[in-house]
């Protein structure tokens, strides 16, 4: 069975599990311990749309879930709505607010977002204390209890948890295998090699924020009904409505929907019976316990126990075969070298500063249609800083960069991408827990499309660098070597015209360095243009078309490789210009009879 | 409105603000030297307090002076919370992950923190009855309250104390130096490590001072550090995450903030104003105010 | 002095070094010339402790410093002048030339090192007040020269010390090394790209390829041999 089926099925497993549950469990207590389990969870799962897959911490979940209980409660204790209605509104809610904190609040990276994130809750807390609700009773409903969620039946709060889990565990599952997930976690890994394979991370963190503040709205709602029945600041903006979920995911393992399920399954109940059993003589043992559990998962097991458990699986099963390389390849026919195609990409008198320190002063170079350029020059020539102006990361201050006659100078990378620009790293990223296919799949999602055309650009893009038979194991056995090739798949699943490969033969043995290359020729066999910055020349010169030489941010020369590495200009580049005077002059008394 | 009376808010703001600075400081140094965003920091603080409160009450140890006794004890506590437990979390080699796994472990420190004390001592608010905590001194038309002014003093002493610490001896230009780049602090003899131990353990006896002079004039609970901590983290980020003068200048700019915004709001609304600051702050200008450059995604 | 043998370093999957072998004697200078991603600064991270050896050994002074940490490492008499300067950029001058001093072997001598070091660089003694973020590229080299010679180092680790700077600071810089070997009879190991200058300076010198050495000799010989620019260049 496919991973797919497996995790629909998982999903009807947990329902089915819950369902019986529901249906065996008759004491009060138990029965509120499980309403308890079920919200956590769901609640967890919603706070892992955005911080697990999108890796993007947030303090301030509980925002969401104390608008959710606010409205719906406000609602009905004003209005005389329904809080059927009102958990929706309450939903849209927090929807809209997650949008108008997002807006201002995603544009701070890593641990400013998480810091911006605890201040939310917090004004909330203190304008709903300001407005005089500091506590709110749902009004008492009396001949109509079922349509103002007033059940007498505790079980069927379990159930309606029950549902708004599996709902929650649903569409959790539609984002994992949808573009929108391989986008999140590509972000989560490394936002800007997510921008340079197409993904436009606002919008996707965007998007994964408003999805996650829904199901934490109706959590809150639920909650208020089933457990609270008195509203307060305190009891849904409050610390331990965070504490609970962080617990949760963190316990059970973030980026994966099973491990929120599996975080609330145990935590939940061992809490709750430690309050309940020892809570009145200890106050705060609650808090003792979440507090210590976090502690103990940060430093023995900080990728929570379902990742835990499952990698080590993993590794006992793991295939032998990971050792070694690619399959060998038989050595394409070589065309003869292109160096007469099309003018693609203009490089047009390109200059950048940092700080006052010039890394790129009036850099002008072609490529041509279906060549492989190689670059070239020194540490500190500008060689990277090169490429981060041509894929959208850095402004130039002058010049101009023309793609097919268009000018792309200050597109953003995503739209570079989407123009038929890829490009690689010098260190490979890969998203550890995705496996070498699905790490595949998020360049080929690039142009969109549906997940089972996503899926066929990948395997598509792994056969072409010869690693189709690794597609379904993850990357972290990978060798050097495979990585790369597997990098290079990524790439080329977004479909480009041109590539910029950022060093991909540093590092390879000789042989690892035969196949790289092999699978680059057979790349730009396929109509994909190359462009390659490496320092390691010698690889190079076997196999560029031509080579452009940068030196201290300038272009020092250009020419068939042969006639590159003779230049007394290049020599002197490398090795100074001493050397290149001691050396003529010993060729010179060479000559001399 | 008259002149006056906004100068007797913006002095109550500084008064107030001082202690803020001390506290900051301490977040601020272990944020520097460990790129640690300690959440805990606020239940030291509330442990400084009790610790201040036994001195008066067991020995009858002057707060003031109580506050200054909390600080051998704190730094050897710091020096054994970090061995124990922050020293043991890595993030594989990733320092984003490392920042976020310690972080939630400070978060789970400061949930034990909080509620064992709670379990321990009761919820129950205490005070200490200082002589001067209801007098005042008169500056002109002015009101100064004795205990926030004593305190103000004693806060700015130690606020010069550890200027001098970081600035005079090589203990503080090694700690500095592990801030700045802890590899080439490796290569001049500095064990990186050990000056991570000593941040920490000097940021928790910092902020457990603060905590005995706040205890002069503040009610004493356990969960007082809630409120706490995040006024400590906005005068950090204002003042650049990780900068020490800067978190003194925002501390006492929190104070400012919180009384003036007494000026056009409730009081319940008082850290209103606060939070919308950070959030201004956060938006025009992450690096704080004397912030070095954000860090990078 | 120094001894490695067999070294190997990986970094993430990729070998930055592979089986190095190289001698340092007491009073030597040698350098290390290759071309970029050769693995020369790995090389002496390897020696000052910042990356640790998948495989082989160090000894220093018939002491196996392999287990060691960088600072324990600093504290034997290693001094490394790391690439790039790395200067302490919010500390001063003078903070940082005194914490260059912090072994405890160098701490007892720091006025008089100090005194030295401001007199082979005027230009920081001029500037001892100004935070060393604040200097230009010429001034960040000598300071992180002279944070290096405030340890009173029994090896000086010297990594690109002209990388990036103009060629009259790099001349001066050159020179400044080699006044510093003849006046202290220091044993230096250098790793540089500028061929000519830095074999000119040492006594003997290895050329890394690839993470391998692949031609040692001692300094004429060297720059006499063809097959170093074929390590550059391929051809």
């Amino acid at each position: 069975m496919t991973a797919r089926g497996r995790s629909w099925l998982g999903i009807a497993g947990i329902i089915a599990i819950g369902l019986a549950l529901s249906l065996v469990i008759t004491e009060r207590y138990h029965q509120r311990i499980l309403t308890l389990v079920f919200l956590w969870a769901a609640m967890g799962l919603a706070w892992n749309i955005i911080s697990g897959y999108a890796g993007q911490i947030s303090f301030g979940h509980q925002a969401f879930f104390g608008i959710g209980a606010y409205v719906t409660v406000l609602l009905a204790a004003k209005l005389g709505i329904t809080p059927w209605l009102g958990m929706l509104a309450g939903a849209l809610v927090a929807v809209l607010a997650a949008l108008l904190i997002g807006t201002p609040t995603f544009r701070l990276a890593g641990i400013y977002f998480g810091l911006a994130t605890l201040a939310y809750p917090l004004i909330f807390r203190i304008v709903m204390d300001y407005l005089g609700y500091q506590e709110v009773a749902i009004p008492m409903v009396r001949d109509r209890p079922a349509l103002f969620m007033q059940f007498t039946e505790p079980r069927s709060f379990d159930l309606l948890a029950l549902a708004l889990l599996a709902a929650t565990l649903v569409l959790s599952r539609l984002i994992e295998g949808s573009r929108l997930g391989y986008s999140l976690r590509a972000i989560k890994e490394n936002e800007q090699a997510a921008l340079a394979m197409g993904v436009d991370a606002f919008r996707c963190k965007m998007a994964a924020y408003a999805l996650s503040a829904a199901p934490a709205a109706l959590a809150g709602a639920i909650y208020s009904h089933a457990i609270l029945f008195v509203v307060t600041p305190e009891a849904v903006f409050g610390v331990l409505v965070i504490v609970q979920t962080l617990v949760v995911c963190l316990v059970g393992g973030v980026g994966t929907l099973w491990g929120p399920v599996i975080g609330a399954a145990i935590m939940i109940p061992v809490s709750e019976i430690l309050d309940s059993t020892v809570g009145d003589r200890l106050p705060g043992i609650q808090g003792v316990v979440y507090g210590a559990a976090l502690m103990v998962i940060m430093m023995f097991a900080p990728e929570g126990l379902f990742w835990r458990i499952g990698r080590g699986r993993a590794s006992a099963t793991a295939p032998a075969a990971v050792a070694t390389a690619a399959a060998p390849i038989e050595t394409d026919a070589e065309p003869a070298p292109t160096t007469k195609g099309a003018v693609v990409l203009e490089v047009r008198s390109v200059s950048k500063a940092f700080l006052g320190l010039q890394a790129l002063t009036d850099v002008t170079f072609d490529v041509r249609d279906g060549e492989i350029l190689g670059i070239i020059g020194p540490n500190g020539a500008g060689k990277t800083t090169l490429f981060n102006v041509l894929n959208g990361f850095l402004l130039p201050e002058r010049g101009e960069i023309r793609w097919q006659g268009e000018p792309i100078t200050g597109l953003s990378p995503h739209l570079v991408c989407r123009r038929g620009i890829g490009r690689t790293f010098q260190v490979v990223r890969f998203f550890p827990h995705l496996t070498v296919l699905e790490n595949v799949m998020v360049g080929a999602f690039a142009h969109g499309g549906t997940p089972a055309a996503a899926t066929a650009r990948a395997r598509d893009a792994l056969t072409r660098v010869g690693l189709a038979e690794r597609a379904a194991v993850t990357p972290s056995g990978l060798t050097t070597l495979d990585l790369r090739l597997m990098e290079l798949a990524r790439c080329l699943a977004t479909a480009p015209r041109l590539v910029l490969l950022d060093e991909p033969l540093a590092g390879l043995s000789a042989d690892g360095v035969e196949i790289m290359s092999a699978m680059i020729r057979r790349g730009r066999q396929a109509g994909v243009t190359v462009v390659i910055i490496e320092h390691t020349i010698q690889a190079l010169v076997k196999i560029a078309d031509r080579l452009v030489v940068l030196d201290q941010g300038r272009r020092l020369a250009e020419g068939l490789p042969g006639d590159v590495t003779r230049n007394p200009a290049v020599i002197e580049a490398y090795l100074g210009q001493r050397w290149l005077a001691r050396h003529a002059t010993a060729h010179a008394a060479d000559l001399r009879p | 409105m008259v002149a006056s009376e906004l100068a007797q808010y913006v002095v109550t703001g500084l008064l107030v603000g001082g202690v803020y600075a001390l506290m900051s400081i301490g977040l601020a140094l272990i944020f520097g030297v460990m790129r640690v965003v300690n959440f805990a920091q606020g239940d030291f603080m509330m442990l400084g307090m009790y610790l201040t409160y036994y001195y008066a009450i067991a020995l009858n140890v002057d707060p003031l002076l109580g506050a200054l006794f909390a600080l051998p004890p704190f730094f050897v506590l710091g020096l054994l919370v970090h061995r124990a437990f922050l020293a043991r979390v890595t993030g594989g080699g990733d320092p984003n992950r490392e920042m976020d796994a310690q972080l939630i472990l400070t978060l789970g420190l400061s949930l034990v923190i909080t509620n064992a004390t709670t379990m321990i001592l009761s919820p129950m608010p205490r005070g200490i009855n200082a002589p001067y905590a209801s007098k005042a001194f008169a500056l002109g038309p002015l009101l100064l309250n004795q205990a926030r002014s004593y305190s103000f003093l004693m806060a700015l002493l130690l606020a010069a104390a550890v200027y001098v610490l970081l600035t005079r001896t090589d203990l503080g230009r090694a700690l500095r130096a592990a801030a700045d780049d802890p590899e080439a602090a490796g290569y001049q003899g500095i064990n990186v490590r050990a000056m991570h131990g000593i941040a920490f353990g000097i940021g928790i006896a910092l902020v457990a001072a603060a905590g005995g002079l706040l205890a002069t004039y503040h009610p004493i609970e356990p969960n007082v550090a809630v409120n706490f901590i995040v006024l400590m983290f906005v005068a950090v980020v204002l003042g650049g995450l990780g900068s020490i003068p800067g978190a003194f200048v925002g501390g006492l700019v929190i104070g400012l903030v919180q009384s003036l915004t007494l000026l056009l709001l409730p009081l319940q609304l008082q850290n209103v104003g606060v939070f919308v600051t950070f959030l201004i702050v956060l938006y025009v200008r992450p690096q704080g105010l004397f912030g070095r450059r954000a860090r990078a995604v | 002095m120094l001894r490695i043998s067999g070294l190997s370093v990986a970094y993430a999957g990729l070998h930055a070094l592979e089986d190095v072998s190289l001698e340092v004697n007491e009073g030597e200078f040698v350098t290390i010339v290759g071309p970029n991603g050769a693995g020369k600064t790995t090389l002496l991270k390897a020696i000052s402790g910042s990356v640790r050896a998948a495989a082989g050994r160090l000894d220093f002074r018939s002491r196996d410093m392999t287990p060691l940490p960088a600072h324990e490492r600093a504290a034997l008499g290693i001094a490394h002048v790391p690439e790039g300067r790395r200067v302490f950029p919010s500390l001063t001058v003078l903070e940082n030339l005194e914490l260059g001093s912090y072994r405890s072997a160098a701490r007892e001598r720091r006025a008089e090192g100090l005194a030295a070091v401001l007199a082979l660089f005027p230009a920081l003694a001029a500037r001892r007040r100004q935070l060393a973020g604040s200097l230009s590229g010429g001034e960040q080299q000598m300071l992180a020269l002279g944070r290096g010679l405030m340890a009173a180092p029994d090896l000086l680790l010297l990594d690109e010390p002209s990388q990036g700077l103009a060629p009259r600071i790099v001349e001066q810089i050159f020179e400044t090394i080699g006044r510093i070997r003849r006046e202290r009879r220091l044993t230096v190991l250098l790793v540089e790209q500028r061929v000519v200058e830095a074999l000119e300076l040492c006594d003997r010198g290895y050329v890394l390829e690839t993470g391998r050495v692949v031609l040692a000799g001692a300094h004429d010989a060297l720059l006499a041999d063809p097959r170093v620019q074929r390590a550059y260049l391929g051809v």
